[in-house]
């Protein structure tokens, strides 16, 4: 066996603990800074960024892991707002819509995974896109009227829990991506993003692993939804659906860095963070400019933030390629 | 006979796997020259070179004075050098007066393109017959002939052919060779890539052999028809004893 | 039902079909010749209708003769977006092309319609003709004006589209560019200029029936998603490669979606072409757009 240097050791001891240290110091933070702050603003803030952590983390776990390009995320996440929010307001504790919600993403994730799996690529985009489409247009049809909170619930309205909520989520999300990465199943993931055709030959069973991703990023969508029914005081039920959702999990993930953990919690707090400026003094103009970045993204920097911050690093710390 | 076709110092590389090695060759005017090596020595690499579809990392391709490795694939057909790529690659969903149209594509070859098609069908009668066809519903000799047709509309100054006996029955092989032939008692200037060696080198005034992207060998074609490794490598031919 | 209504519910999925025809053909031009998918083909559209309005309301111009204005206008939008955007992308390969065109025209999307946004506003906006609602009666089926001469633009363009891609040489060109792009390259084609043509010929079939979507419609920012969708819908029913294919294909998914809309209640019309849509891509993956 090869001896190292003190000085590798130290650098590969310093590269274990100094993620972790990094990730207990920015949740601490995300737990106790809006409670010090105590803002309104500052409680939407952060909740927004956690909300988008979520959605952004589980896009990614399908087309950041799993290379199955969803244009259809949308479709998960409203379900997961419709069922939370239709149970919650009929009487069921939050907790248990909530929970249900992900469910109903999970349940309708299923009954179209294995049709729209035989899909590939640029197929399987547009088969989403097609099926989250029928779903907003057959929403907004049929449940045309605005879902307004209850009196009672408006004023009882607690915005620290559902901070809290889209918190916990967010790190859930997270959590679960680290865990099936490091998981037996990840191999597998990882393999079929790369060549279907390969996977295939060498006996993964690429079905049950695009099914493993799809139920694990339908899950957390639909809970993503939920967080959203909890925190709107009102919206048109047909809202979660918009293809916009999709395109901040899109955008999000690109700006951090495709198939990474961080990407999606740095892209999040990015997004938000210039989203919240931008609509401040541009109005409308941020979806445009969102838009050109994205664009640039996909074109000249497909490996996002991440990327850059390891390149600028010079560290070989190598992404799976 | 004047020095036409200049090949200087090529290299080339499909990602990290370099498929040429220092190439130089030349084709005179009026000549036919043939390239002859086993699968995989780079042959269809160089052709692409040649044409402008592949990028070299280095060396030159000169036409006369002029500079062929620095235009783009159109422009190599403006010059009239035109290729009959490997596998045909015919435009299946069009019709065979469709194919022979665009091989005329080129500004020099439009204007005369009906005195020419004339010609075409004079040596392939058969795509006279089937020209309301889709090029697909040919059979393999009949898109080879389609092949050459198309590239004989663009009024080549030089024509290459990649492997045009592939795949094809002896009597169509044979048929073809004539054409070549006949081309060349007309004035064009042949670059023939040939597995079938033997066949090559009778019909090629010279030849090359590339290996493993290097040129290790040339001559005349008789002088190679009768080189003992030659004979041993691509002809078929069992080693003679001394 | 009558046999009156049912020819009128008939008629009115024919024109409509024929807009959805002209929307297809200019996605599947692109798509077949560049490889690439353009789902800011919608917007496209929406951008052509937008001149044929403000067209009709700045000096009173006529619609139909609005085109003249519209298509050269989206020729050259789509001169520079090819430039600047897609250019890039059509030197990719295969898998890697096509989803790199699908992210960054889904981009696109959000641009364009928040441009349009900004600059119209995002109420919905209607060009009023003074022949508006006046039509022909044949045997108790009413034939709006509008849409007759919408339905008579259809076919002329796709006519059109037929002459010049089979009967000239750059047709030819960008036919032979989708077939085998070396090999039209080997025939002396500048193929990278026939991307650029091509796409800007898509981005003018677009704003013709950006044209007859707003006569017939009207036109709000928001309209882009669910015309991409239809022609997507289109281009999946036309089969592989298809260009004029769109047009017969628009017209049976105008005359399915009528039909069904007066059976089942015009709430379920719009899904009823998403539903056929998945099932067809579905029941033959791959085969209906690709070649393998």
């Amino acid at each position: 066996m090869q001896e190292m240097t003190i000085a590798q050791r130290t650098r590969i001891s310093v590269h274990r603990w100094l993620p972790q240290a990094g990730i207990i110091v920015l949740i601490l933070f995300a737990i106790f800074f809006p409670r010090q702050v105590d803002k309104q603003n500052t409680w939407n803030l952060f909740f927004l960024i956690c909300l988008h952590i979520s959605l952004g983390q589980s896009w990614n776990i399908l087309a950041g892991f799993a290379g199955q390009t969803s244009l259809g995320h949308a479709a998960f996440f409203g379900i997961g707002a419709l069922a939370a929010r239709i149970l919650w307001f009929s009487g069921m504790p939050f907790a248990l819509a909530f929970i249900t919600g992900g469910l109903a993403a999970v349940a309708f994730a299923m009954l179209i995974g294995a049709p729209t799996f035989r899909l590939r690529g640029a197929y399987f985009a547009i088969g989403t896109l097609g099926v989250a489409e029928v779903l907003r247009i057959t929403v907004s049809q049929n449940i045309p009227l605005i879902s307004t909170m209850s009196g009672t619930l408006i004023a009882t309205y607690d915005l620290p829990a559902r901070y809290y909520l889209a918190l916990g989520l967010a790190i859930t999300t997270t959590g679960a991506a680290y865990v099936l990465l490091r998981s037996p199943w990840s191999l597998g993931i990882l393999a079929v993003r790369e060549d279907e055709g390969a996977a295939q030959a060498t006996g993964v069973h690429v079905l049950r692993h695009k099914l493993l991703a799809l139920s694990l990023s339908s899950f957390f969508a639909g809970l993503a939804g939920g967080v959203f029914a909890f925190q709107q005081i009102s919206y048109y039920p047909s809202a979660p659906f918009s293809p916009l959702w999709t395109f901040d999990a899109l955008l999000i993930t690109f700006i951090g860095g495709l198939g990474t953990l961080a990407g999606p919690v740095i892209g999040a707090i990015f997004f938000i963070f210039v989203r919240e400026q931008l609509a401040l003094n541009l109005v409308a103009i941020h979806q445009v400019i969102f838009g050109i970045l994205f664009i640039l993204i996909v074109l000249i920097f497909p490996g996002g933030l991440v990327e850059a911050w390891e390149r600028l690093r010079k560290i070989p710390y190598r992404k799976e390629k | 006979m004047t020095k036409f076709l200049d090949v200087h110092g090529v290299n080339a590389s499909y990602g990290d796997i370099q498929a040429l090695w220092d190439v130089s060759l030349k084709v005179n005017e009026g000549e036919i020259v043939a390239l002859i090596g086993p699968n995989g020595a780079g042959k269809t690499t160089l052709m692409r070179v040649m044409t402008g579809l592949h990028q070299p990392l280095s060396g030159t391709v000169k036409l006369g004075n002029a500079d062929l490795h620095t235009l783009p694939a159109y422009q190599i057909v403006e010059k009239g050098v035109i290729l009959v790529p490997e596998g045909r690659r015919l435009f299946g969903g069009l019709t065979v007066l469709e194919n022979l149209e665009l091989g005329a594509y080129a500004r020099r070859a439009r204007d005369l393109r009906f005195r020419t098609l004339k010609r075409v069908f004079e040596i392939f009668p058969l795509l006279s017959e089937r020209q309301n066809q889709r090029a697909n519903t040919l059979s393999g000799g009949q898109q080879q002939m389609l092949a050459i047709g198309r590239a004989l509309m663009g009024l080549p100054k030089l024509l290459m052919l990649d492997e045009p006996s592939l795949g094809l029955a002896p009597m169509i092989v044979e048929n073809i060779f004539e054409v070549v032939k006949l081309m060349n008692n007309q004035g064009v200037t042949i670059f023939l890539v040939e597995q079938n060696a033997r066949r090559a080198l009778e019909l090629a005034n010279r030849a090359y052999i590339l290996e493993q992207g290097r040129i290790v060998g040339k001559g005349t074609g008789k002088e190679l028809l009768h080189n003992n490794e030659v004979r041993q490598a691509y002809l078929g031919f069992a080693p003679t004893p001394r | 039902m009558s046999i009156e209504s049912f020819a009128q519910t008939l008629v009115f999925g024919l024109f409509v079909g024929g807009i959805y025809g002209i929307a297809a053909m200019g996605l599947a031009l692109v798509f077949g010749v560049l490889k690439m998918l353009n789902i800011a083909h919608g917007e496209l559209l929406m951008l052509g209708g937008y001149a044929t309005f403000w067209a009709f309301s700045t000096f009173g111009m006529d619609p139909f003769v609005s085109l003249g204005i519209g298509i050269p206008v989206l020729f050259l939008i789509g001169l520079l977006l090819d430039r600047a955007v897609y250019h890039r992308i059509v030197r990719l390969v295969g898998e890697e092309k096509i989803k790199n065109s699908l992210l960054v025209s889904f981009g696109l999307t959000l641009v364009i319609q928040n441009l349009a946004i900004w600059l119209f506003t995002a109420d919905e906006r209607t060009v009023q003709v003074s022949y508006a609602g006046v039509g022909w009666n044949l045997l108790g089926v009413t034939l709006p004006y509008t849409r007759l001469v919408s339905l008579l633009i259809a076919i002329i363009v796709t006519l059109a589209l037929n002459y010049l891609l089979h009967h000239t040489y750059p047709g030819k060109a960008i036919l032979a560019t989708a077939e085998d792009f070396e090999a039209a390259e080997l025939a002396g084609i500048n193929i990278h200029r026939v991307y650029m043509m091509t796409f800007a010929l898509g981005a003018s079939l677009a704003s013709i029936a950006g044209t007859l979507v707003t006569v017939i419609y009207g036109i709000s920012p928001s309209i882009g998603i669910i015309w991409t969708l239809k022609a997507l819908i289109v281009i999946v029913l036309a089969g592989t490669g298809s260009i004029l294919g769109a047009f017969p294909a628009g017209i049976l998914l105008g005359v399915v979606e009528a039909v069904s809309g007066a059976f089942i209640g015009s709430t379920y019309r719009e899904v009823v072409g998403l539903v056929i849509f998945l099932l067809v891509l579905i029941l033959r993956p791959q085969g209906l757009f690709g070649r393998n």
